[in-house]
């Protein structure tokens, strides 16, 4: 499994040039102090595995994988790994980058509020990339762009409802429950997710032809 | 002997459109055994289903083994190279010595890269950069870099040219020397396989209708050339199928001595593996 790691640690290469040209424009922009470099995490991270998916697909890499020993076990559970490992990456490397802006600038930046939002835009990575694998190993690259679009408007719509309800329909004492305890409730949403995310992508993998 | 690869029962259909199977098949260790067949006659999907790639009905074991139960045990064993291109094209065959290190236990690195050299492929060139033949080459090396024991080979030599093909052909003459070591290799270019398999498998619309091995075919076959009169005086149980061209016949025979002493007058011909296919396939009965 490990060689299945490197492999997507390896394909990083694709796409070396646009990460750069991306972080550059961030980090121009988050001097100026027009954009705060904490989102980068929640889409580089899926950029990069969504593109080694397509690179995947188009150079029909599954139909060889398969043929490796524990090829068709391993290789959802090495992206998945793959997946936490460059989000962790690249969420210290923007911490790394944000105490440099700040020491560059010379405005001390609040530890607590940093740390907590990279946390928080680690784990809405997570979360993103725990909704798109599934719905790409089930339909392919091509067909599980429009359908993520459609479910992440869906989820939207249907998200902003609830919350409507919940506004005027529930006590306070619930949304005092969520005030209290989201440090705890957040994370452990996402890991329930993630964990639910790989046993249905292994699912829909282990049946698959190539 | 060994059996390398034991196929029982195994079906597998794409809708309406394409069945292969059922499928019997006994591969014993020590062999090439070339599969042979049109365009669309199911080699891939044989293959492919012996790699479990692709899903099927029927029970298929590999060195003893079930292929499914046992599948990362077999697979250390097992050298692939597939019909389509596969690596991703970004990585370099440094790159993908260094995921098939993590991947195989008895990875050979410097096997593999005895193998770069000899075929002059860069180490640090991206597989994009190759030519066709030069990532057929990186693939066949990467097949072989594992000291497997089952080579399975999806048209290995298509794209090389004649010097690199009989280079790759030296390296497979040289690996079956090993009495453990088995070669399944599908094949359009038929005249590999006249000088390379011990055994011909000749699947048509998704069946075996020929298992034989090279010597039988190659001695026992033959190609009766005649005209129009003479082929009317054949026999026509001696005759397995034919094909009218526009001055003469072809005929496909078989027990070749037997035939040349009860047709002194006609000459028969050694016969191809590609007659045989067009012969068998496009003749008449």
């Amino acid at each position: 499994m490990i060689g299945l790691i490197k492999k997507e640690f390896l394909m990083l290469k694709s796409n070396i040039k646009t990460l750069g040209i991306i972080i550059i424009i961030y980090v121009l922009m988050a001097i100026q102090g027009s954009l705060s470099i904490s989102s980068i995490p929640s889409f580089l991270g899926t950029l990069i595995m969504v593109s080694n998916f397509s690179y995947d697909e188009f150079n029909k890499w599954d139909a060889y994988l398969i043929t490796l020993p524990n090829g068709r076990k391993n290789s959802v559970k090495a992206r998945y790994i793959s997946t936490i490992i460059l989000n962790l990456i690249i969420t210290l490397f923007v911490i790394l980058l944000g105490i440099l802006i700040s020491l560059a600038k010379s405005q001390p930046i609040i530890y607590k509020d940093f740390l907590s939002e990279m946390f928080i835009t680690f784990l809405i990575a997570i979360a993103m990339q725990s909704f798109i694998y599934p719905i790409t190993y089930k339909f392919g690259m091509e067909k599980s762009r429009i359908l993520i679009f459609i479910f992440i408007f869906a989820i939207i719509a249907i998200g902003s409802i609830i919350i409507e309800y919940v506004n005027l329909k529930l006590s306070s004492i619930f949304i005092n429950f969520i005030n209290n305890f989201w440090s705890t409730l957040i994370p452990i949403t996402v890991l329930i997710i993630l964990l639910l995310s790989y046993k249905i992508s292994e699912r829909i993998y282990s049946k698959k032809e190539f | 002997m060994k059996k390398a690869i034991e196929v029982k029962n195994l079906i597998k259909s794409y809708g309406n459109n394409f069945q292969l199977g059922k499928i019997n098949l006994e591969i014993p260790s020590g062999l090439i055994v070339g599969l042979i067949g049109e365009n669309g006659a199911g080699k891939t999907t044989l293959l492919k289903s012996i790699l479990n790639i692709i899903k099927y009905n029927g029970e298929i074991k590999i060195f003893d083994k079930d292929s499914q139960k046992e599948e990362s045990i077999i697979k250390e064993d097992i050298g692939v190279v597939l019909d389509d291109m596969f690596f991703p094209e970004i990585l370099t065959p440094s790159d993908i010595s260094s995921i098939m290190q993590g991947v195989y236990k008895n990875w050979d690195k410097d096997l593999f890269f005895k193998y770069l050299k000899d075929f002059h492929l860069e180490p640090n060139k991206s597989y994009k950069t190759f030519s066709k033949g030069m990532k057929k080459k990186l693939e066949i090396a990467t097949s072989l870099a594992h000291h497997p024991k089952l080579l399975i080979l999806d048209e290995p030599t298509s794209g090389l040219d004649p010097i690199v093909r009989g280079e790759v052909l030296d390296i497979f003459l040289n690996f079956i020397q090993d009495e453990e070591h088995t070669i399944l290799l599908s094949t359009h270019i038929t005249s590999d396989l006249e000088h390379l398999a011990d055994r011909i498998v000749f699947l048509d619309a998704g069946q075996i209708i020929f298992d034989k091995s090279r010597d039988e075919l190659l001695d026992n076959y033959g190609i009766l050339k005649c005209s129009e009169e003479d082929f009317s005086k054949i026999d026509k149980n001696d005759i397995i199928s034919y094909k009218k061209s526009k001055y003469a016949y072809e005929v496909l025979i078989t027990n070749k001595n037997k035939i040349s002493k009860k047709y002194k007058d006609l000459v028969v011909d050694k016969i191809t593996i590609d007659e045989l296919m067009v012969l068998m396939i496009k003749g008449e009965k």
